[in-house]
């Protein structure tokens, strides 16, 4: 009769509906129901908070100073020489609808981060499984991330020799087989988008391939076997098993690349400037000569914002993407039924 | 479905032999276990039934058909695997219904099928659930029914109920053998626990360090085992082992040991006559077999003092120092007993093994 010592105790009447509930309760199972009279504290934040206190005053002056000082740039004429800043009534953004350069910029960015990025994750994940299977596996992933050590700048000098007019060896190669006519790659308007894509992806689709091989590692073995046993074959296998692992990896690796891609410019400055005739002038590439060939820094700072306000729009839709894998799991489930 | 044939099969990791020249028959519609501790080969033989493995030598046939050379998909075969292999990012009706889309059946039978072995499992209520919603019975379940969503020629099962708790793996020892005598299907069933296997198997096949040591009918195994290594492995608890040594006395063939003799019967001394029995052997005596009485002078023959007892409700197991040897006995329930304390035991010499000393083959 302890069960109901404990209920009792507590101070109730002697029939209380919680007594005919306990009643029907199945015997010989102890029912606790009080709450502990005194909780133990939780350990104290402030503690934390003041931890953090130096970076984030840091944070603030190395980032978030600069930032209000872009957005104060970008709604006034900035003066040069010492002349005063005048308030323009948002002209710097207004000018953005007639402004034919900033229209084709982001075109031009957008085919050319498309391009990148098709091929990247392409190539990457399909290094990454060759490379998986590979018993080289290590010499040839240290090989391969040579090309991502290399500063951009320097990838870009060296990437303008070997398509250099004269003495270029792929240019020497595009022409022996055919592919490139009388021009040179970077002087031919049709064709220096594809130059810069190339450079790109010489460069990034290692990062692709790293990030995609430490997904594939994660790849459960038995679940590639049971669907084996199931009756898949090696590409079903990859799409229906290891796809699905890894892409929370790859989506990671997509968000890097895309967010650099949108600020990238040091291999372009050096390899075309944005020409010929403004067919690799992309966002970035304006952004830098409105700003510090013209030194419209008002401009300029319009620019920026438009383009920061899009890379983070997109990086979250992207972030959201991955925090959700369930939303992503349903496509896949529709696809498959 | 089919019978399943191993013959003379190797395989080797690098340059260590998992699996050495394993023969063995599973015939058609029966359920043969592979027992062993870990490490045996017996995951290894498996693998290369379901074609993950390559297979060093040897050949295994399903029928008539030499499946050496056949990838996983090709050999009609249905595996649960031990940590279950459920795609996590696929529903338990999606799970089960995968062997059936691979292989392009249409959308009602998929569905009909699935819904069907969900009812025989008692999982129906969760098709709509993904994996990391369920517990691991129901997982363990789900992966059983994409095994039974077809009908495949031989269900392999790599430990599949290694993870349940105690209680739950009881349960689903009963549930497997009842499935499979329903669905008639060529079953072979990897394990390490014993007691599974000799529940459930129609025949056990008994492998250490990857050498097969007895194949034969789970009373086969027990009551007969062909060596110490299968004696001491299958029972719980173990067998007792003590060294002994055989002599002709004038009562007849006894077993010695310095505390006690053992007459053996005329059906034992033939046996012993026949093999061509060393001097030197080892006694196995299953703990159930021998009697235990507390106190000094209480009746049994041999003299022994107590070292633990370890009371398990009904039953009782004591451990019992019989000179420099250590003995466990099982018994009835009774008074808990100190360190030393007097007792005496009696072995049942028509149930003792004998083994030879110099191999561990068993003479009877």
């Amino acid at each position: 009769m302890t069960d109901q010592a404990i209920n009792t105790g507590a101070g109730r009447p002697a029939v209380s509906p919680q007594a005919v509930v306990d009643a029907a309760r199945p015997t010989g199972v102890r029912q606790i129901d009080y709450r502990p009279d005194a909780f133990n504290p939780a350990p104290s934040r402030r503690f934390y908070f003041l931890m953090m206190t130096p970076s984030i005053v840091l944070l603030a002056g190395i980032s978030i100073y600069p930032f209000i000082w872009l957005i104060y740039m970008s709604l006034h004429t900035v003066g040069e020489a010492g002349q005063p800043d005048v308030w323009n009534d948002f002209k710097n953004f207004t000018r953005f609808a007639t402004d034919g350069k900033f229209q084709n910029g982001w075109l031009l960015l957008i085919k050319y981060s498309a391009m990148c990025m098709v091929l990247e994750v392409g190539l990457g994940v399909l290094l990454a499984v060759i490379l998986n299977r590979s018993k080289l596996e290590k010499f040839l992933v240290t090989i391969i991330l040579m090309p991502m050590m290399m500063a951009p700048i320097i990838a870009g000098l060296v990437w303008l020799f070997l398509y250099n007019g004269a003495f270029g060896w792929y240019h020497w190669l595009l022409q022996s087989i055919g592919i490139l006519g009388p021009t040179s790659v970077l002087g031919d308007s049709d064709i220096a988008m594809f130059g810069l894509v190339a450079v790109d992806v010489w460069q990034w689709t290692p990062l692709i391939t790293l990030i995609t091989l430490a997904g594939l590692k994660r790849v459960p073995q038995d679940q590639l076997e049971a669907n084996m046993v199931d009756g898949a074959g090696p590409l079903r296998n990859f799409i229906s098993v290891a796809l699905p692992n890894i892409y929370p990896f790859l989506l990671i690796a997509v968000l890097l690349r895309f967010m650099d891609n949108f600020r990238f410019i040091d291999a372009i400055l050096i390899l075309t400037g944005g020409g010929p005739a403004d067919a690799t002038n992309m966002l970035p590439v304006y952004l830098f000569d409105v700003s510090f060939q013209y030194f419209k820094l008002g401009r300029g700072a319009a620019v920026a914002l438009t383009l920061l306000l899009v890379t983070i729009v997109l990086g979250m839709v992207l972030v959201k993407l991955f925090e959700d894998p369930r939303r992503k799991i349903k496509v896949h489930g529709r696809e498959e039924g | 479905m089919v019978e399943v044939n191993i013959q003379s099969v190797w395989k080797y990791y690098g340059k260590t032999a998992a699996v050495k020249d394993l023969n063995l028959k599973c015939p058609e519609n029966s359920f043969l276990a592979i027992l062993g501790p870990s490490g045996c080969g017996k995951s290894s033989t498996l693998r290369m039934l379901a074609g993950l493995e390559h297979i060093s030598a040897g050949e295994i046939f399903f029928g008539a058909v030499r499946v050496n050379q056949l990838p996983p998909k090709e050999r009609d075969i249905a595996m649960v695997f031990e940590n279950y292999a459920l795609y996590p990012h696929k529903t338990v009706f999606e799970n089960m219904a995968n062997p059936l889309r691979l292989r392009n059946v249409n959308r009602e039978e998929i569905d009909k099928r699935v819904r069907r072995a969900a009812e025989l499992l008692q999982i129906d209520m969760l098709l709509d659930r993904k994996p990391m919603q369920l517990s691991g019975g129901q997982k363990q379940r789900t992966a059983i029914g994409r095994a039974i969503v077809r009908e495949p020629k031989v269900f392999l099962f790599d430990e599949p109920i290694a993870h349940l708790d105690a209680k739950l793996r009881a349960h689903m020892r009963g549930e497997l053998k009842h499935l499979q005598r329903r669905l008639e299907t060529t079953t072979i069933y990897v394990t390490h626990d014993q007691l599974e296997a000799m529940s459930m198997a129609d025949s056990i096949a008994v492998m250490h360090e990857g050498v097969l040591q007895q194949f034969g009918t789970p009373s086969d195994i027990y009551n007969h085992p062909a060596n110490e290594w299968v004696a001491g492995f299958v029972g719980e608890p173990p067998m007792n082992f003590l060294n002994c040594r055989i002599e002709q006395g004038t009562s007849g063939v006894a077993v010695v040991h310095p505390s006690f003799r053992l007459i053996l019967n005329d059906v034992q001394r033939r046996l012993l006559e026949e093999k061509g029995a060393e001097v030197e052997v080892r006694l196995g005596a299953r703990p159930d077999t021998i009697a235990y009485r507390p106190g000094a002078n209480s009746g049994l023959d041999v003299p022994a003092k107590v070292y633990v007892t370890e009371p398990l409700g009904g039953d009782m197991i004591v451990e019992v120092q019989l000179g420099a040897d250590r003995l466990t006995v099982k018994t009835k329930i009774g008074p808990s007993a100190n360190l030393d304390d007097p007792c005496t035991i009696g072995f049942d010499a028509s149930r003792v093994h004998l083994f030879a000393a110099s191999n561990g083959i068993a003479y009877f």
